[in-house]
């Protein structure tokens, strides 16, 4: 059996824990959604909810809440600051994120308050391949699907 | 390692479902060992899944007419009726933060184990139904739900029908019938089960819940060690009940996805069939066959299970009735494979023009759940 193939755009960053990717555009501004593996898990996404535009957002902590096959959880920040932009066409319809997560898909965009400080973490450039083949890795010992 | 049990009876419904989210992040935070909770409800309430719209799902004004407490879950899912005869099941176990979307699929199977295991031990043939359900021989006796909280902590959430009042059931929550009669309570009572009918015995809740400790003891190979909450967390419970389940804007917050339903009616050689189908964005939320066809209503229940939260494409849906078909060759040899997919098919052909259309309307009856509402 042919293992699956996850797209992972290298001009992005990912967020390790959370399996979110950040795009980074000018006045630190980034835009972020779920990526490839992260999406993988949760399958069909059903509904989200995300804060509004000019809510304040934490690092790690809760920007919104989905489900997907009948898991609900947090949708989780990849950066402190404040959101500028919500993605309404994905609020809507969840199945946008399912399709094209790195275009359409965006959730939501962020000010962000300190990117050189809390973009250390992100996987990005040369460590993005042994990244994504260690989380493969790591999920297939768990029973997950490849 | 040693988990909690706590056993409670007769909880209101925010009190219920607060406990239970609470904990969820206590256990998370490393303030609680795990804890496996099995309790009732006083009678009788209604609790909506995570992202339904009440108004949607739930007789309103009959609820209020019969004080039955209307509330919404943390867990995904559908409307689950609830009271003294349906066991609760809330398990809380701490996740890790690596795996924020890892192993959904794989733990809800896994969490239902120690349910399946206690059932089995009281005669009843129980098995885990990819996704959301436990059932025997295709008809519901359990749902499922998982919730994962900021803090890592897994909330799984079960309901265990140990008996049910189909008829008080019906008027309680919206179903696809136009009346019910008792030809519509005999339809339902065909598509769910109870632990009391599968094991011939009139079983209490109590018993069926020392079935499930002992189930769960055995499966995951811990002890239990059986208390209550501390003075502390029942603090906090009573805030989470306060700051969130006792309040509209929780429980009557409304889903910008709407739910779109699609009818379709076809005359096949061997009789006419009915399919009405449920579309909530992209999964078929509910499917629902009738007809003067000659089919087994256990094959009938099944193929229903199994395309509640299922895919909404066309590829995806022949696949299941392929599978399900080469499951019940006989039992649905009345019901054409070719006409059951055309029904489905058309059926959400006619939900998605519905969608569209909900989706130009204006979102003047969105409340925005806002603050800590959020999670």
């Amino acid at each position: 059996m042919s293992r699956k193939e996850f797209l992972f755009p290298e001009e992005l960053f990912y967020e390790k824990n959370s399996h979110m990717w950040i795009k980074k555009e000018d006045d630190d501004i980034i835009v972020t959604g779920i990526d490839a593996i992260g999406l993988d898990n949760l399958g069909d996404l059903a509904y989200i909810t995300l804060r509004p535009a000019g809510t304040r957002v934490k690092k790690g902590e809760s920007m919104g809440t989905l489900e997907a096959a009948k898991m609900t959880g947090d949708v989780f920040a990849p950066v402190s600051g404040t959101v500028v932009a919500v993605n309404e066409a994905c609020v809507q319809n969840p199945g946008i994120v399912n399709d094209d997560t790195y275009g359409r898909g965006w959730l939501i965009s962020i000010k962000a308050d300190d990117w050189p400080g809390e973009s250390v973490d992100f996987v990005s450039g040369e460590a993005l391949k042994p990244w994504v083949e260690a989380e493969i890795k790591r999920l297939e010992s768990q029973g997950f699907d490849a | 390692m040693s988990w909690r049990l706590i056993c409670d009876d007769g909880v209101g419904a925010a009190f219920g479902l607060a406990a239970d989210d609470y904990m969820a992040g206590a256990v998370g935070r490393g303030e609680s060992d795990p804890l496996l909770r099995l309790y009732t409800y006083r009678d009788h309430c209604a609790l909506a899944g995570r992202f339904q719209d009440v108004e949607n799902e739930i007789h309103l004004d009959f609820c209020r007419g019969h004080g039955i407490a209307v509330n919404r879950r943390p867990t995904g899912g559908g409307t689950i009726f609830m009271g003294r005869n349906q066991l609760g099941v809330a398990l809380c176990i701490p996740g890790k933060k690596e795996d924020t979307y890892g192993r959904a699929r794989e733990v809800m199977g896994r969490f239902s184990e120690g349910i399946i295991r206690g059932l089995q031990s009281l005669g009843v043939r129980a098995r885990f139904r990819r996704k959301n359900d436990i059932e025997v021989e295709g008809r519901k006796i359990a749902g499922l739900g998982i919730f994962r909280d900021s803090s890592g902590g897994l909330l799984f959430h079960s309901s265990i029908l140990v008996d049910m009042d189909i008829a008080l059931m019906l008027k309680v929550l919206n179903t696809p019938f136009e009346k019910i009669s008792d030809k519509e309570i005999a339809t339902v009572d065909q598509r769910i089960t109870t632990v009391c009918r599968e094991s011939g015995r009139a079983l209490s809740t109590d018993q069926v819940r020392q079935a499930v400790a002992t189930g769960y003891k055995e499966v995951f190979n811990t002890s239990l060690t059986e208390g209550y909450f501390s003075t502390r967390e029942l603090e906090r419970i009573a805030l989470r009940q306060q700051e969130k389940y006792e309040r509209p804007e929780w429980i009557y917050q409304t889903s910008r996805v709407k739910d779109a339903e699609g009818m379709c009616r076809i005359k096949t050689e061997k009789g006419l069939l009915e399919v009405r189908l449920t579309l909530a964005g992209r999964q078929i939320k509910a499917l629902f066959i009738r007809g003067d066809f000659f089919a087994s209503e256990t094959a009938i229940a099944d193929v229903e299970g199994h395309f509640r939260w299922h895919a909404a494409h066309k590829e995806k849906i022949e696949e299941t009735l392929n599978q399900l078909y080469h499951k019940h060759n006989e039992a649905l040899s009345s019901l054409p494979q070719q006409s059951l997919l055309q029904a489905i098919v058309q059926a959400l052909s006619r939900a998605r023009v519905v969608e569209k259309k909900l989706s130009l309307e204006p979102y003047g009856c969105f409340v925005s759940p806002g603050g800590n509402l959020h999670a």
